[in-house]
Formats: C-alpha cells, structure tokens, sequence
C-alpha cells in the first residue's frame, strides 16, 4: 500500500460491532475478512452531502460564487464487494443520462475499485445470484482478487488496474499453471454458500406493470416505520435534493449543497400546494419496488438492486425484500 | 413464564368473538431467528404468533399508525385494538394515555411479563456465538436463556447477552393490561441508573468528544425518531410538511419557510437533531431503547434518554409512565419544583 501513496485509499475497517470504509493512512488496517460493511462505497464516489459551491452577496456589490477549492483526489477503494461494485455500475448509468451529471464523474472518474470475490456470503441475507450477479462478478471493478490457498489470484480489467498492478510491482507474480483452474473452482465453490434466493424473479417486472393499486402494498408496508435505512444503505439509491444553506442573511452568503434525498420521508414527494401524491407508507413502499424492479428494467435492462441484503439486514422491523418480491411474484395465483 | 400456547388462547378468545378488529404481535420473519411485528386479523393466522426473547419492538408505536388511519375513515370500526405488551412497552401505553394522545377503549392489552429476563442485545448475541448460525433463543425458568444453534441447545446466563436497559429495568411486567400472561413480577435494579456513571464521570471535554465522534456518524435515517412510540408530532422538525401554501401565497413567504435543521449530515446539524429530540422525551421515554436498536449505525442514544429520565426523577421526583392520574411532567408546574434556571 505504501508504494500506492499517491492515492487516498479506503478499505473496510473493523469498528467496535460492524464494518465500515474508512479513509486509511496506516496499511496495517487493512483487513480482508470483512463482512458486509454498513454502508456501501456508494457513501465515497457519491458522498452524502456534497458542496456546489459558495455565494456572497453583500450589498451593493455584485454576487459572487466560488466553485470548491480542492478537486477529488485519485482514490482506490479495496477490498469491494462485488455486489457493490455492481452498485456503482447502476448508479454510473444514472449519473450519466442526458445529463452528464460532472460532481459524479469528477469523483468517479478518480476511483478505481479493487474488488475481493466472496467465498462465503458477508451476509446471511446476500442474495446476489437472483439478481444477476454472484459472489465473484466483475461488473465494475479495475481490478479483481480471489483468495486461493495462500495468495490472492489478481486480475486486472482495466487500465486503471494495469496501472496500480505495474505500481506495485514485485508483489505479483505470474499465476502458476493451475491456478486458474482453482480460482474457477473457488468462484463455483462460492456460489453454493449462498442461502438467500428468488426463484422466476423475471417474472416480476412484467407483472408489477399491473399491481399499482394493488392491496398488497398496504399489507406489506404495515409494520414500515418510514424511516431512510433501506435505501441510505443501499448501493444503488441515488435520489438526491438540492438547497441552499446560509452561513448569513444579511449579507447574504452561505452554500449551495447536494444531500442525499430519500423516497420513504413524507417530505419526499410533498408539493408546495400542499398535495403529496404519495402521502402513505404503501404508496411509498411501492415505489421502492416499482423503482428497482419495474421502472429501472425498463430504463437500463437492469434491476436496480444488487442482492447485497443491507435493506433485509437492517430494517429495524423486518421488512423483507426478498419476501415482498415473492408476493408480488406469487400475487393472484 | 409465559406459556405462548395461553397468549395464541387469549388472543383467539378476543379476535373470535369480535372484542378487537385485530391483533398487533410478533411472528418468526421468512429468514433467521428474530420476530418481527405482526398484525393478526384472522384467528386462524394467530398460529404464527411467537413470544421469546427476540420480540424486543415496542409494537405501541404501531398504536400511532392506527390513530392516523381512523381518522381518515369514514365511519371507523370503533373497536379496540388487540396488542401483545411487554413492561417497558406497557409504560409507553401510559404515556399515551397521560397525554390523551389515545383513549383507554382505543386499546385491548394482552400484557406479558418478562419474568426473570427480558430481551436479548443482538449485538451482544452475535458475539457471543461468533461464526454460529443461530435458529431459536427462548425463555426459561431460570435466570438466563436458552439458544438453540446449528450446534445445539445451550443455556446463556441472562446477563451476558441481555439488552442494556433490561438491567436497569423495573418493570418487568406490564403495569397496565387486560388480561396478564405469566408472573405478576417487580423487580428492584439495585442502581436503575448505573449505566450512566461512566459517562458522568466523564470531564466535560471528554463528553464533547464522545458524542462529537458519536453524532457525527449520523446518516439522518431518522430510524431513532421513527421508530419512538413517543414522537408522534403530525410535523417532526425534520420533515416540514404541513407549511400551508396556496396560490396566491407570496414567492418570499414559501422561501422563508423556516429551516429548524438543515438536510446535510454535519456534525453540528446531527446536534441540534439529536438535542431536539432528546430534549422533547425528557419525563415521557420509557427506556424501550428502540432508538438506539433501530439506529444503522451504533450510536448509543440510550444515554441521552436515560439522562434525562435520571433528571427527570431527580429533580421533580417523576417517573414516567407508571401514574395516568398525574399531570405530564413537561405540562405541569408544582410550587416545589426547583427553578434554579430561571434566577
């Protein structure tokens, strides 16, 4: 890590009950036997608040605004979860609609992901094969690890990753013959530990074309506490709002910020007329669903969720999405 | 101890025979071993109905939801709802009641005590059975717990993976109720308020530390507030979403609306958030913990209800939710209550 110190590198670190990224500055804390870190790299690349830029205006002078002075820095974030990295893909497809949103790519153009294949699930609730990828999926990452034996099988996908690879040099060696071989028999073996699936989850997204006003978004959201867990910690949750803080009314100056912003707050959908179109638990349970498994598919040919099981895992209440997807699947039958 | 055969009995009884339109309780989720609020509307569905030491949410907070929906019915079904109550929740049901946020018909309390426990701390749960899959935790008639893993049954002394709060607890069986499942017990925690010594031992700067790393990982899922049976304000301070706008209302005016806390999650925002909150439960949280069990991200909000509840019994000798009769502590004014701030 040391001959890698032009980059600000970021690793899953053991905290006192969980795992979390966090910037490093020894290598010493690196740890590769992480389990699902709370949050997902999404909380670096698309960081929760995020400054525009600053305005002044004091009176009778012309207002001014200030662009940040520090521009992102070359990260590498290591050790990611491949179901994460599929998140980042998701949220790089968004980002980059007809409009090319540049505070996303200023960071994401700078980050290069290093990514570790699972051996045994992070979590009780991964369910990523359902969802189109697995334990070992390459979507996204510059460069891939697999522990085999006792070194890591490393394959790079990228030019970024090239580059890091000829950084560091002579701590690689060129895989032995039947390595390959074993890095294949690893990745398979990794696929059977998974206990979470949905079976026929194809079937949903055509089928939640009918089910807007369905009462099955009443039944399942009757425990929901509309809280932000569920989508603040999922890798592919990307709303966002916009305002302005003021440091001074008078002069007016203050700053122009980006926050994440959440589909299951009240305040989410409220017009100023004082209408919220969906001013209900269901409503807004429904369009978390809608959102990953209808109106994303038909957008990008994707789900929008990555089988990571964060939402399952933390749900103070124990809403399932594996659950609600299999009723909607089942619904009617 | 309660027999779960005699709560599915009781919450038949009262179902069947249309004393309640349905019942809110716990049942296993579709994977692990921890319950999970359940609403019951159909006897037959009551076979899922579990009680064990995983069934730590405080389902009042569901009372709320049922308030809301009523009032936007037509002609409601005026009927009681049917509520499975442990100790610290039944508290919570008091509280409602003190502050006429609901009427005592409005509820149909299926109390069940705690007995010599009370509720298992996940995390302390995952520690203690590192690398374990863990199916089932019960009751027993002991002082401790018994957990069936992958492994094997083996019995737990309650105070190694006992929730924090349920040390200090003394009210282990609900104080309010219409029918009692299990024993009729008081318990008297030799220090009720012994998990806050270290913290007050602490200096001033250390203190500041403390809740600055603390607070500064808030994400704003507002889980904590959420999740309280107590916070029940149709406009939280956070989510502004009654400020009436019509059409002819001014451009200034919508842009003046006041902004009590800003979205962005800097550590002096996080602040005033967690302040507002703490400051509005003081004489009205009952110690469920749910806060700072639904909190994503381990920050130990406990410690700043339970300080206020220390000053709370300290300063006005008020113990929530135990006494309907008296007034609110926040609404009340006795000629002996110190008012040292004032001078």
């Amino acid at each position: 890590m040391r001959k890698l110190n032009v980059y600000q590198i970021y690793a899953p670190v053991k905290k006192e009950s969980h795992w979390s990224y966090e910037a490093l500055d020894k290598p010493e804390s690196i740890r590769l036997d992480h389990l699902n870190t709370i949050q997902s790299p999404k909380m670096i690349i698309f960081p929760q608040r995020e400054v525009f830029f600053e305005f002044h205006n004091a009176e009778g002078n012309t207002p001014v605004m200030k662009e940040p002075a520090s521009e992102p820095s070359a990260t590498v974030i290591f050790g990611v979860r491949p179901c994460d990295a599929v998140g980042v893909t998701h949220q790089d497809k968004v980002f980059n609609g007809d409009f090319k949103d540049l505070y996303y790519w200023k960071r994401r153009n700078q980050t290069i992901l290093v990514g570790l294949a699972c051996d045994t699930p992070p979590s009780p609730h991964c369910f990523c094969l359902s969802v189109g990828g697995s334990p070992h999926f390459t979507a996204g990452f510059d460069i891939l690890m697999t522990e085999l034996e006792d070194f890591y099988y490393v394959e790079s996908f990228s030019k970024k990753g090239d580059t890091l690879i000829n950084l560091a040099g002579d701590i690689f060696s060129t895989p032995k013959e039947n390595s390959k071989k074993d890095k294949e028999k690893a990745h398979s073996d990794s696929e059977k530990k998974l206990k979470r699936h949905i079976k026929n989850l194809e079937t949903v997204p055509p089928k939640l074309k009918n089910m807007f006003d369905s009462p099955l978004w009443e039944e399942e959201s009757l425990s929901c506490i509309q809280c932000g867990i569920c989508t603040y910690l999922c890798p592919t949750c990307h709303c966002f709002d916009i305002s302005d803080e003021l440091d001074s009314s008078s002069p007016l100056s203050g700053k122009r910020v980006r926050t994440w912003d959440n589909c299951q707050f009240p305040d989410f959908t409220m017009h100023s007329s004082g209408h919220n179109p969906r001013p209900d638990r269901a409503s807004r349970l429904r369009q978390r669903i809608m959102h990953k498994f209808n109106y994303f598919v038909t957008n990008y040919q994707a789900y929008q969720c990555t089988g990571c099981g964060r939402c399952i895992a933390k749900c103070p209440v124990g809403i399932d999405i594996i659950e609600v997807l299999e009723k909607v699947r089942d619904y009617g039958k | 101890m309660v027999a779960l055969e005699d709560l599915k009995q009781e919450a038949k009884n009262v179902l069947e025979g249309g004393t309640v339109k349905y019942i809110i309780g716990y049942k296993k989720p579709a994977a692990g071993f921890m319950a999970v609020p359940a609403f019951f509307h159909k006897p037959e569905d009551l076979d899922a109905l579990v009680w064990d030491p995983t069934c730590f949410h405080n389902l009042v907070l569901f009372l709320k939801d049922e308030k809301k929906r009523k009032l936007g019915q037509k002609e409601p079904d005026e009927r009681p709802v049917g509520i499975v109550v442990k100790g610290c929740d039944s508290r919570a049901v008091n509280v409602l009641l003190q502050e006429n946020y609901i009427d005592r018909e409005n509820v149909y309390i299926l109390g069940v005590s705690c007995g010599k426990t009370g509720m298992v701390d996940l995390k302390k749960v995952r520690k203690y059975f590192m690398g374990k899959i863990i199916s089932q935790i019960d009751f027993n008639e002991n002082e401790s717990f018994t957990v069936t893993t992958t492994e094997g049954k083996v019995e737990v002394p309650a105070t190694d993976i006992f929730a924090d709060r349920c040390t200090e607890c003394r009210t282990a069986s609900p104080v309010i109720h219409d029918v009692l499942l299990g024993e009729d017990s008081v318990r008297t925690p030799e220090n009720p308020f012994g998990s806050l010594e270290e913290m007050e031992n602490k200096s001033q700067e250390q203190k500041w530390d403390f809740w600055q790393e603390q607070l500064t990982k808030c994400i704003r899922c507002y889980a904590c507030r959420s999740i309280c049976p107590m916070c029940y304000c149709d406009e939280c301070v956070v989510d502004t979403i009654n400020f009436a706008v019509y059409p002819d209302t001014p451009a200034e005016e919508k842009a003046q609306k006041i902004k009590w806390v800003e979205k962005s999650p800097t550590t002096s925002e996080n602040f005033i958030y967690h302040m507002v909150r703490a400051i509005h439960l003081a004489g009205r949280c009952v110690d469920c913990a749910e806060c700072e069990r639904a909190c994503p991200v381990d920050i130990p909000l406990r410690f700043l209800n339970k300080k206020l509840e220390k000053e709370s019994k300290e300063l006005f000798d008020y113990d929530v939710g135990y006494d309907i009769e008296i007034p609110a502590l926040i609404s009340s004014f006795r000629d002996e209550d110190p008012e040292d701030f004032i001078r």
